[in-house]
């Protein structure tokens, strides 16, 4: 009998200690963007992250406190700035990466690959994310990050906030008929703009606008003159850090170039749109999305709700 | 040059040899020191063993084998040649072997071996190939013409790198790896490499030792050589296969790093003489030297960022090259 009662209640504690509701989260993994097992412990308590817009999305996801490192070019938001920093996007600091001892290391696309295997070889934790070139794929990115540094509702309220914002924009451009040819600017002045491979061409896609480059499977590339002045578009748009960068190319198209001939230099339909805003995949690549809206299809901006 | 001088050489090349493995060892951008190292070495714990073996010991290492098989590659083809221009870069083996290399990762042949990758093997096989070529395309009627030969190493060379710059351009998303072919780097050195390297370096070190006397008779003319019973033919092709794979198993861990082949092994010649038993020993060691320091700056003269080594190689060799060479004249 007391065996038998000794055996019950062993068989009782192995089951509790199988229960999923017992043994948690412990037991949960999960694959990233290049097919590597995360398994999620106790949440993350001391995050690298190896690229601006994952500093961006761990800041809206109200994980401040739990960041110990940065590259150096997280400068958003400005207490980002004051993180460690752990190097360059391809120039990494592995040993103060190492010296920081991170539970987490998130990276992104632009992380080398061989880097992201260098500090897989030293048993580091990192999280590879790669995510689409779409407005949507920032949902799942965020999703993701969420998922990993366990704070799953917050990265959901923080989409559906987002996705509202996205939504108005939507909204506004339903009724547009026009699609306004854009030529995009990416840097400086050599002419680099981007193919249907990338975030540019899907928000130029998604404010109602053409790419005149869309038709090359590249995500950046050094455009032909005379392609351009053939293609005449009624818009450019420049990529630049500042106003003042900004000015420079802008006058380099009227003038140095000799691009006067252009629909969008003859109307001066030439727009600055600041780089950082518009290239992170994060939380503020909504707003840049809606400046762009606005500048193709202002009519329908200006009716404010 | 006498004994004396020589052993006070190699003894300064030891000394400089430990004090750069010391430096590299306690100097990076997480500060430690030599009660760091010390405290390490007695009872090891993770974070410093990390950073003291796996970053810091295994790079300045590789560093140190690349350099002595860079520079050992250069003493053997400018013996080879006759001929003070020649070194691995001139006669087209390290960009033919890059151009290999780029290839495999392009065409995502990421399959290893025992540390040995195919990338290596085809660094190895299109350097190999580019010699070659370039050793048939010099030899006319059973004559071997050595101008022809620098001067079609040259050109061949200059085609590999077009095509390894065409492959980056094209089918690379990263500029990072546009650095690290045509510039080099120890960036991300770990013992994998070290692994591939080391017995390739030992392996061809020996040979090329044990063939030293026979160079020194090649460099008297290829008559009076088969007179003295070295088998002409064979030994040479011994020395290109050697100068090859010592260059390309070097390209293909660490990109291109111009310079050390040149100069280094020209050095050495200026200093002890051109007798090749002495010459490829010391070449091997300064080469190696001259890379672990080059190294260390690259990654410690700013803080935070890490320099592309082929700038720090140009920059320190090349002057220094120049007041050497006027020097002797």
């Amino acid at each position: 009998m007391k065996i038998k009662l000794k055996f019950t209640v062993l068989t009782l504690c192995l089951l509790f200690l199988h229960n999923p509701v017992f043994s948690g989260s412990q037991s949960l993994s999960i694959k990233d963007d290049l097919g590597y097992t995360h398994v999620l412990g106790t949440p993350p308590q001391r995050i690298i992250s190896l690229a601006p817009n994952v500093t961006e999305i761990l800041f809206a996801l109200g994980l401040e406190n739990r960041i110990i490192g940065v590259t150096r070019y997280c400068n958003y938001p400005t207490k980002a700035q004051s993180k460690n920093r752990i190097g360059g996007m391809v120039d990494l600091d592995l040993e103060k990466i190492i010296a920081l001892r991170p539970d987490l290391i998130i990276a992104f696309r632009g992380n080398p690959l061989r880097l992201i295997q260098r500090i897989k070889s030293l048993d580091l934790p990192v999280f590879v994310l790669e995510s689409g070139t779409t407005l949507e794929s920032v949902f799942s990115l965020i999703k993701r990050i969420g998922l990993v540094t366990q704070s799953d509702n917050a990265a959901k309220d923080l989409v559906d906030h987002l996705g509202k914002d996205l939504k108005k924009i939507r909204d506004r451009l339903k009724n547009v008929r026009t699609r306004p040819k854009v030529f995009i600017n990416l840097h400086g002045k050599g002419l680099w703009t981007s193919g249907n491979n990338s975030f540019m061409n899907d928000m130029v896609k998604e404010a109602k606008g053409r790419n005149i480059a869309g038709e090359v499977t590249r995500a950046w590339f050094s455009y032909n003159r005379e392609e351009l002045i053939h293609k005449n578009p009624d818009h450019i748009l420049i990529l630049a850090k500042a106003k003042k960068d900004f000015l420079d190319v802008k006058t380099w198209f009227a003038q140095e170039a000799h691009l006067e001939s252009i629909q969008a230099v003859q109307k001066d339909n030439i727009s600055f749109l600041e780089e950082d805003l518009v290239t992170r995949p994060g939380p503020r690549i909504f707003e840049a999305f809606g400046q762009i809206a606005r500048i193709l299809h202002p009519s329908s901006f200006e009716v404010e709700r | 040059m006498s004994k004396q001088k020589r052993t006070r050489l190699l003894s300064l090349l030891f000394l400089l040899l430990f004090a750069g493995l010391y430096v590299s060892l306690v100097k990076g951008s997480v500060k430690t020191s030599f009660v760091d190292l010390w405290n390490f070495l007695v009872h090891s714990d993770q974070t410093h063993a990390q950073i003291f073996m796996h970053l810091r010991l295994s790079r300045a290492l590789l560093a140190f084998l690349v350099g002595a098989s860079l520079s050992l590659s250069g003493a053997i083809l400018q013996g080879y040649f006759q001929n003070p221009m020649a070194g691995p870069f001139v006669v087209g083996v390290s960009s033919g072997a890059s151009f290999g290399a780029v290839l495999a990762l392009i065409l995502g042949l990421n399959i290893s071996f025992w540390g040995f990758s195919l990338q290596n093997v085809f660094a190895f096989g299109s350097g190999f190939a580019i010699v070659s070529l370039v050793y048939i395309l010099s030899q006319k009627r059973g004559i071997f013409k050595m101008e022809t030969l620098l001067l079609t190493g040259i050109a061949a060379g200059a085609l590999a790198s077009s095509l390894t710059s065409f492959l980056i351009f094209f089918k690379s998303e990263s500029f990072e790896q546009a650095v690290f072919w045509l510039l080099g780097s120890f960036q991300l050195a770990d013992w994998n490499h070290i692994r591939v390297i080391f017995p390739i370096f030992v392996l061809c070190f020996l040979m090329s030792q044990w063939l030293a006397k026979d160079m020194n008779l090649l460099v008297m003319g290829d008559e009076i050589a088969q007179s003295l019973g070295c088998s002409v033919n064979r030994t040479r092709k011994i020395f290109l296969l050697l100068s090859t794979l010592l260059a390309s198993s070097s390209v293909s861990v660490s990109g291109i790093i111009g310079f050390v082949g040149l100069i280094i092994p020209h050095w050495v010649r200026l200093l002890i003489g051109p007798d090749h038993r002495y010459l490829f020993f010391t070449s091997s060691i300064m080469g190696g030297v001259f890379l672990m320091f080059c190294d260390f700056l690259a990654r410690t003269i700013f803080s935070g960022s890490e320099l592309p080594i082929g700038i720090i190689t140009a920059a320190v060799g090349a002057p220094f090259f120049i007041y050497l060479l006027n020097q002797r004249r």
